[in-house]
């Protein structure tokens, strides 16, 4: 076994994580550099153990329950999701009944909503999709978390489109 | 896990997941999450309950406040909710929670690093967020001591902030949230052999970084 074998299990041998094999354990035995390597990222890593995190608060749960409800009750995104809502399919259909002019100077209601969206979700929207990512290079071709913005995304399209009907 | 456990931490509703934990067939969380996307939300209080604490912690060492690192750890269980339709059992269940729980964290990190460009590690200040000068004085303490025990703790948080990214991540991940080589380097999008040198790099330089604590 090789000095660089060891080197490479080092983090996953100090902590503890990876056996130390009969083969591992030759080494170690016989290489000074190793073993003393070894010592220190023990004493390194029992070091960083004195940085303790705290517990989730008792309202963690309350709060998460909340932000939940909120999300919920959220209307959906984009025009399909007003449709679907009965009464103001209703109130859509008899303002284009009366004229599609009239939808858009009624369009300050919905504009406005498109803004109430976004700001109920200001942690996401601080994360711009494009940006999300970022230039994080490990994170590039992350298509989980792209779709994760997936409502982001839909929200800001829907944005552009009411910005300019 | 015991159901009844899981209801009264909760006070979800019994629903077809406590049915399913009260026989002995294990499940995984890629299956519990399949679990949600089928619309059982105790499914959902399930997987709180379980990754609650380890993602508070996550968030705690990213972003070194207590209220924010929780409210961030909310809003990576609003989006696993929020994208519930669109899971794939395909990726481990917790890379994908670690995935979304780090692009929030690296996000948070660049949005306060803007706002106040010299992030330091103050000794003065006291500490909002561990209540580290509550708790990191023991009545056995002196003074002294305390005092002592305050400045490496400080070191430890500054040197492993002041890490590259990257490395930064790893180092929670494997020390903090006991990950191995294999999840992180999935969470990373690395190899594993690039992730297993990225840790030692990270532990070298926090060894020579903190050699006058150890
Ligand atoms: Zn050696």
């Amino acid at each position: 076994m090789k000095c660089e074998e060891i080197r490479e299990m080092m983090p996953d041998l100090a902590s503890g994580m990876a056996k130390v094999t009969p083969e591992i354990k030759g080494h170690l035995a016989g290489c000074g550099a190793c073993s003393g390597k070894l010592e220190e990222f023990r004493k390194t890593m029992a070091l960083l153990e004195e940085w303790q995190a705290p517990e989730p608060s008792p309202y963690f749960d309350v709060r998460l329950r909340a932000r939940l409800r909120e999300e919920v009750a959220k209307p959906q995104a984009g025009w399909m999701g007003w449709f679907r809502r009965p009464v103001l399919a209703a109130a859509m259909t008899v303002l284009m009944a009366i004229g599609v002019g009239m939808v858009f100077s009624n369009g300050d209601g919905i504009y406005r909503h498109g803004d109430n969206v976004v700001a109920d979700n200001d942690v996401s929207s601080q994360a711009e999709p494009g940006t999300a990512v970022g230039d994080l290079s490990a994170l590039d071709k992350n298509h989980d978390l792209y779709s994760d913005f997936e409502l982001l995304d839909d929200l800001q399209v829907q944005q552009n489109v009411s910005a300019n009907p | 896990m015991d159901g009844s456990v899981l209801m009264a931490s909760l006070g979800s509703r019994p629903g077809a997941l406590q049915t399913a934990l009260a026989g002995a067939e294990p499940y995984t969380d890629a299956e519990v999450m399949l679990r949600v996307k089928a619309g059982d939300e105790s499914a959902f209080d399930y997987l709180v309950q379980k990754y609650r604490r380890p993602l508070v912690s996550f968030m705690y060492r990213m972003a070194r406040n207590s209220a924010v690192a929780e409210d961030l750890a909310q809003e990576v269980f609003l989006r696993v909710y929020r994208s519930r339709q669109t899971y794939e059992a395909s990726a481990k269940f917790t890379t994908w929670l670690y995935r979304i729980a780090t692009n929030l964290a690296v996000n948070h990190a660049r949005d306060t690093r803007k706002e106040r460009p010299e992030v330091t590690v103050s000794l003065d200040e006291p500490d909002e967020e561990t209540g580290t000068t509550m708790d990191v004085r023991d009545a056995s303490m002196t003074v002294e001591e305390s005092m002592v025990r305050r400045e490496r703790l400080a070191a430890i948080r500054g040197k492993v902030e002041a890490l590259p990214e990257r490395q930064r991540l790893a180092v929670i991940m494997h020390k903090y949230q006991q990950m191995d080589y294999k999840q992180i380097a999935e969470v990373l999008k690395l190899s594993e052999s690039a992730t297993k040198s990225l840790l030692f790099r990270a532990y070298e330089s926090l060894r020579e970084q903190l050699k006058e604590f150890i």
